[in-house]
């Protein structure tokens, strides 16, 4: 495996590389040492059982929660990223479940939460007056550009669909998302035909020069869109592999711990 | 499960589907929900009114009309940082008090220092502004919640106004501090001037839009990256800061001040927020709203008191308006 993996890490350029992340909730080891690493231009799953660690793992990359130990490389150079806000700065965006946009706020507002465009002029340098107008603007072009279909921008969050609204969320990575899109579950809540359309979104999401880590427990997602899958159980990283090198049943049973003698 | 919206207008359309082709008539449709909401508290209050002016001859006068706007006004002001901080979520149940110590402190400088007015004045905002600070940087330094902090404030602040008030004549001030709170027009000009700067506020600037993100979903808007901590004390701040004008005007007024003043304002400000159809867990609202609902309660206490209805009475009417109103909230929040 050690062999194996030296030679993947020449073949492309890491963009990013987790090393020993931990995460321990007192006694419990919600993380344990697991390394994630993200090759330039690619999707990365990363798969497990509940509780496998997959949203802890994305939140401890990204500074939503600190964590006990383990250092983050970003293009080769190691980066602090203690917050969401450290995490943007060095352009990862992530989409967290359930926590991407807020209902009593427009879409436009939603697109630019934290990141408002002020007026060129005295009034937004002084008091933070902001640009709707642009903001507006570049929403329609963002979602021009990504072919959906939201007219009322103006509108709350709330009067929009599931896919909507995951849509919505998934275009804030290509606006402001430099190099990294984290996805965590981007069809959880999604009916077949929405699962299949926001899908297709994140595969779009490469010719925007994104790189994409998603977690998803979906098999057929991760044979269809991805290129690696890394597997988690129990806060361990139990393989990670090529995506064309395995097949549905040998995940679950990775997954599981089935097939012990499997993992690599 | 993330929400699943039941709005009738989009059922479960896909992302590449719309529900209105055309751009420019849902900025409209916005605008018009926008207006909708308003104009429901604004029938409200034309419609007690016009209850009052039916039942009460007296009540039937310009004068009436313009006592209910002077009435309101001065809690109106209070009302609107209430405003601020209750669509971020946040609670403020000790601006009753700030209002007591701002007042005690500005007449402390007219009467006792016999400083100029537009000296008193900053200085009275000043300590309300200060008040509202320590308010919001003792929560989101302990993390106790805005409920107890300002419980602690309501009664701390009290006692610190007594301290300062006591032993002292606050009373007979210049005619041109006389001037600020005194009669109906200035106090309507300066309600009107509050609620203007803060409903800009509100829509128009970074920190403003941040109390909806905030009292919408905290964690969405901490994770997108709002400062949360920051933005919380602001509001708190401008609470404050609405506090010590309306006691400045109050002072003005009544031409003295005593610590006993301020009692319960924290209550009635909260009161017009809600009635004004500001949600009580954050997220929606707006001074608009809050200017209307202090009228209409303005208007149900005057009406009643015309009525020779007491203010006993009038307590029991303002309470059950009060749990209609978030009822009315509560129920909305269901349908969604």
């Amino acid at each position: 495996m050690e062999k194996n993996e030296i030679k993947h890490l020449q073949k492309a350029k890491n963009i990013l590389e987790a090393r020993g992340i931990s995460k321990h909730y007192g006694g419990i080891k919600a993380l344990d040492d697991v390394d994630l690493v993200l090759r330039d231009g690619e999707v990365l799953a990363v798969v497990g059982d509940n509780g496998a660690g997959k949203s802890t793992l994305v939140k401890a990359i990204t500074g939503a929660i600190s964590r006990t130990s383990g250092t983050i490389l970003f293009d080769g150079e190691e980066v602090r990223i203690d917050s969401p806000t450290d995490a943007k700065a060095v352009g990862i965006e992530t989409v967290y479940q359930d926590l991407a946009l807020v209902n009593e706020i427009s879409i436009t507002k939603n697109i630019f939460l934290g990141r408002e465009i002020v007026k060129d002029n005295i009034l937004g340098r002084v008091f933070g007056v902001l640009d709707f107008k642009k903001m507006d603007t570049e929403t329609r072009d963002l979602f021009k550009k990504l072919d959906i279909r939201i007219a009322d921008i103006y509108r709350d969050a709330q009067a929009f669909s599931g896919g909507q609204r995951q849509a919505v969320a998934l275009s804030k990575t290509v606006l402001f998302g430099k190099r990294i899109a984290i996805l965590d579950e981007p069809t959880a809540a999604l009916g077949v035909r929405e699962s299949k359309m926001a899908m297709d979104l994140v595969a779009s999401l490469k010719d925007h020069g994104l790189s994409v880590i998603m977690i998803t427990h979906n098999m057929q997602h991760v044979m269809n869109y991805c290129d690696r899958v890394m597997v988690l159980r129990l806060g361990r990283l139990v393989a990670v592999r090529d995506v064309k090198d395995v097949d549905g049943d040998t995940l679950v049973g990775l997954i599981t711990g089935a097939n012990k003698s499997k993992v690599a | 499960m993330t929400n699943t919206p039941k709005n009738s207008s989009t059922p479960n359309s896909s992302p590449t589907m719309t529900s209105t082709p055309n751009s420019s008539s849902t900025n409209w449709d916005a605008m018009k929900h926008q207006f909708m909401q308003i104009w429901q508290v604004l029938a409200a209050l034309v419609l007690i009114y016009m209850v009052f002016f039916i039942l009460s001859p007296p009540f039937r006068n310009i004068d009436t009309l313009l006592s209910i706007f002077g009435q309101a006004s001065i809690l109106a002001i209070l009302a609107c940082g209430t405003t601020v901080v209750l669509i971020s979520g946040g609670l403020d149940l000790s601006v009753g008090s700030i209002f007591a110590v701002v007042g005690v402190v500005v007449g402390i400088a007219l009467a006792e220092y016999e400083l100029p007015v537009y000296a008193a004045v900053l200085i009275g905002l000043a300590v309300g502004t200060l008040l509202g600070a320590f308010n919001g940087i003792v929560q989101v330094v302990t993390g106790v919640p805005a409920f107890i902090v300002t419980l602690g404030g309501l009664t701390a602040y009290k006692g610190f106004a007594e301290i300062l008030a006591s032993g002292r004549d606050l009373s007979r001030f210049p005619d041109s501090f006389k001037v600020l709170g005194s009669g109906y027009l200035m106090p309507m000009i300066i309600m009107f001037g509050a609620a203007l700067i803060i409903g800009l506020f509100l829509t128009k600037t970074r920190l403003g839009n941040h109390t909806f993100a905030i009292g919408g979903n905290e964690e969405v808007a901490r994770l997108s990256g709002v400062k949360i901590a920051k933005s919380r004390i602001y509001y708190y701040m401008i609470g404050g800061l609405m506090a010590a004008t309306a006691a400045i005007l109050e002072v003005s007024k009544l031409n003295f001040a005593m610590p006993a003043r301020g009692q319960s304002y924290e209550l009635f400000a909260i009161a017009a927020v809600v009635i004004g159809g500001t949600s009580l867990f954050g997220g929606r609202g707006g001074v608009g709203k809050t200017i209307i609902g202090m009228l209409i309660m303005q208007t149900i206490n005057v009406g009643l008191a015309y009525m020779g209805v007491g203010t006993s009475v009038q307590r029991i009417a303002i309470g059950a308006i009060i749990i209609l109103a978030v009822y009315w909230d509560v129920s909305r929040r269901r349908s969604r």
